[in-house]
C-alpha cells in the first residue's frame, strides 16, 4: 500500500490510518478564538494619551457649543426626477437621509444619495430602501425592492446593501442591485467584483457577470452577462433544485468564459456531479501547476483558491 | 488614497478554515497586515488558518485539558506582539515558534510531575483510547509528533502541513512516513 492516503488522503484509505483519524480526532481543535475586551481594540502608545486629552477636550468643546453632528458621513439625497420622499415627507431639491430613514421613489421619480466620499447610489423609480447605518467602518442600506446603482470608492468590505434574498457586499466596484416583487435579488456588476453572501454561502461576481438570490434559498451561481440563454435557464433550475439534468445542460453548454460559473458549481455538487463539473473546467481552464483533479475533488479550499486565481484573478484575491 | 485607487486596488483578501498553499501566501501577508492596523475580522482569519497546528504543537507537548486555554493564549501573545513580526509571510512558523516557547513557559512554572487527566469517559466514550494513542505519540522523537498529531488529531493533510509551518513537503511527507511506522510498531507493542 502507498502512503498516499496518509500524505494527502488520496487513494485507496489506509484502513489503520483511517483508524487512527477516527479515534484521534476527538482530541481536535474547536475552540473559536476569545478576544479579550481590551484587545479588541488597537492599543494606543502612551504618546498619544496627550493627544488624545486634548482632542477629547476639544470635542466636549464642540459637544456644548456646536450643534450636534452625526457620527459618519453626510448621507445627501438629490431629487433627480418626479418626487421622491424620505419617510414619506417630499425631499424637495435636497435633503439628508438618516439612518432609520426609507427613500421611495415611484414610477416617475429617481434620486441619487450620496455617502460622504464613498458612495453614491443611483435609485430607480418603484424604489424602496432603507438607509440602515452610516458609519466609518461601515455603510449599510437596506433594499427592500427596486434597483439601485451603486458606484463605491471605499475599502472593501464597506458597503453593504441588504435584500430579502443576500446581503451584497461591496469589494471595490461599481454595480446594480435589483430586488424584485418577491423579495428576489439579481446583482450586476460593470466594475470591480462583488460578493454576494447567506448562511455561509457566497458567490463572487466579477466584472460582467450576473448573480441572481432567491428567497428562501441564497445567492444563486454567478454567470456572464452573455451566457447562452440555455445555461443562464439550466443555472436558475440547478439553483433552486440540484438537478443533475440541468448540471448536464450547463456542462454542456459552458464556454471558456464561464469558467468562473463552473468553479462555483465544484463545490454545490457531490460526487460524480462534482467529478464532471472539474472534468469540464480542466477542459477550459487547465489546472494552475502544483494543483491536482484529486485535491480539487476533495473540496481542498487551498486548491480552489489556486484555480480560482487563474481563472478571476480579481476573485481569487478574495476567496474566503 | 484616491477614489480610483479605492476601486482598482482591493486590498482586504481572506482565505477560508484550511491552511493555505505556498502559492497564497500573499493572503495571509495581508491578513498580517490587516490584524496589525486594527482589524480583529484578520486576526481571526489568522487563528483559523493556524488554530490547528498550534493545537497539535500543543497536544504533543502539555497535558490534554491545558491545551484548549493555551491555544488561546498563544494567539493573544501572537496578537498582542504582531508588530514585531518582520516578515508577515511567516507568521505560521513565527506562531508555532510561540506555541513551543509556551509549552516550556508551562512546564516551568508547573514543575511538579504532570498526570494526564483522564477526562470521564461518559461523555466521550472514545476519549480513552484516544489519550492512550496520545501517550504513545507522545513519546516518539519530537520530530514526527507534531506532525502526526496535525494529520491525525487535526485532520490536515501533508500539503496543508506544509504550507501552514513552513516545512517543506518532501520533508513532512517523510516525517509523516517515518513517524507512522513507529507509532504503528509501538501500538502493536502495546496489544495484549
Amino acid at each position: 500500500m502507498t502512503d498516499d492516503y496518509l500524505w494527502d488522503k488520496s487513494g485507496p484509505p489506509d484502513p489503520e490510518v483511517e483508524r487512527l483519524e477516527e479515534v484521534l480526532g476527538v482530541l481536535g481543535q474547536r475552540k473559536p478564538l476569545e478576544i479579550p475586551p481590551e484587545l479588541r481594540r488597537q492599543p494606543v502608545k502612551l504618546w498619544l494619551w496627550a493627544t488624545l486629552f486634548a482632542a477629547a477636550s476639544a470635542a466636549l468643546i464642540a459637544a456644548v457649543w456646536l450643534p450636534r453632528r452625526s457620527r459618519g458621513p453626510e448621507c445627501i439625497v438629490l431629487r433627480v426626477e418626479g418626487q421622491p420622499t424620505i419617510s414619506s415627507r417630499s425631499l424637495g431639491e435636497r435633503a439628508r437621509l438618516r439612518e432609520g430613514e426609507w427613500l421611495e421613489t415611484d414610477a416617475r421619480s429617481r434620486a441619487r444619495i450620496s455617502i460622504g466620499h464613498v458612495a453614491t447610489v443611483e435609485v430607480e423609480p418603484n424604489t424602496s430602501l432603507e438607509l440602515v447605518r452610516v458609519h466609518p467602518s461601515e455603510d449599510r442600506i437596506s433594499l427592500k425592492r427596486g434597483k439601485m446603482h451603486a458606484t463605491i470608492s471605499a475599502p472593501p468590505r464597506l458597503f453593504f446593501v441588504d435584500t430579502p434574498s443576500a446581503v451584497t457586499i461591496d469589494l471595490g466596484c461599481a454595480y446594480t442591485v435589483e430586488v424584485d416583487g418577491e423579495g428576489n435579488t439579481r446583482v450586476e456588476v460593470n466594475h470591480g467584483m462583488v460578493s454576494i453572501v447567506l448562511d455561509g454561502r457566497e458567490s463572487f461576481i466579477p466584472q460582467g457577470a450576473v448573480c441572481v438570490a432567491r428567497k428562501g434559498v441564497g445567492p444563486g451561481t454567478p454567470y456572464s452577462v452573455d451566457a447562452p440563454p440555455a445555461l443562464v435557464s439550466a443555472l436558475g433550475e440547478f439553483d433552486t433544485s440540484s438537478s443533475t439534468t440541468a448540471l448536464h445542460t450547463i456542462l454542456s453548454q459552458a464556454r471558456p468564459k464561464d469558467a468562473l460559473t463552473l468553479w462555483h458549481l465544484i463545490a454545490r455538487t457531490t460526487g460524480t456531479d462534482r467529478v464532471s463539473v472539474v472534468q469540464k473546467l480542466t477542459s477550459l481552464v487547465p489546472l494552475p501547476e502544483g494543483v491536482t483533479s484529486a485535491e480539487v475533488l476533495q473540496g481542498n479550499s487551498v486548491t480552489l483558491r489556486a484555480w480560482l486565481e487563474t481563472i478571476c484573478p480579481q476573485a481569487g484575491r478574495h476567496h474566503d | 488614497m484616491s477614489a480610483e485607487m479605492y476601486l482598482v486596488d482591493s486590498c482586504v483578501t481572506v482565505f477560508s478554515s484550511n491552511p493555505m498553499s505556498v502559492k497564497a501566501e500573499s493572503v495571509h501577508s495581508s491578513l498580517v497586515t490587516a490584524a496589525r492596523d486594527g482589524d480583529r475580522a484578520a486576526f481571526g482569519k489568522l487563528y483559523e488558518h493556524h488554530a490547528k497546528m498550534v493545537h497539535a504543537i500543543l497536544l504533543a507537548r502539555v497535558p490534554r485539558h491545558e491545551v484548549d486555554d493555551l491555544t488561546q493564549d498563544v494567539f493573544l501573545r501572537a496578537l498582542r506582539g504582531l508588530k514585531s513580526l518582520r516578515d508577515p509571510e511567516a507568521f505560521g512558523p513565527w506562531v508555532a515558534t510561540i506555541a513551543r516557547k509556551r509549552a516550556a513557559d508551562f512546564h516551568r512554572n508547573h514543575k511538579e510531575t504532570v498526570e494526564l487527566v483522564e477526562e470521564p469517559a461518559a461523555e466521550n466514550f472514545a476519549l480513552p483510547e484516544a489519550l492512550s494513542v496520545l501517550r504513545v505519540i507522545q513519546s516518539l522523537p519530537e520530530t514526527y509528533q507534531e506532525t502526526l498529531l496535525m494529520r491525525l488529531v487535526e485532520g490536515m493533510t501533508g500539503p496543508e502541513i506544509s504550507a501552514v509551518t513552513g516545512i517543506t513537503p518532501e520533508s513532512v511527507r517523510v516525517n509523516l512516513c517515518r513517524g507512522m511506522k513507529m507509532l504503528r510498531e509501538q501500538l502493536q507493542k502495546e496489544v495484549p
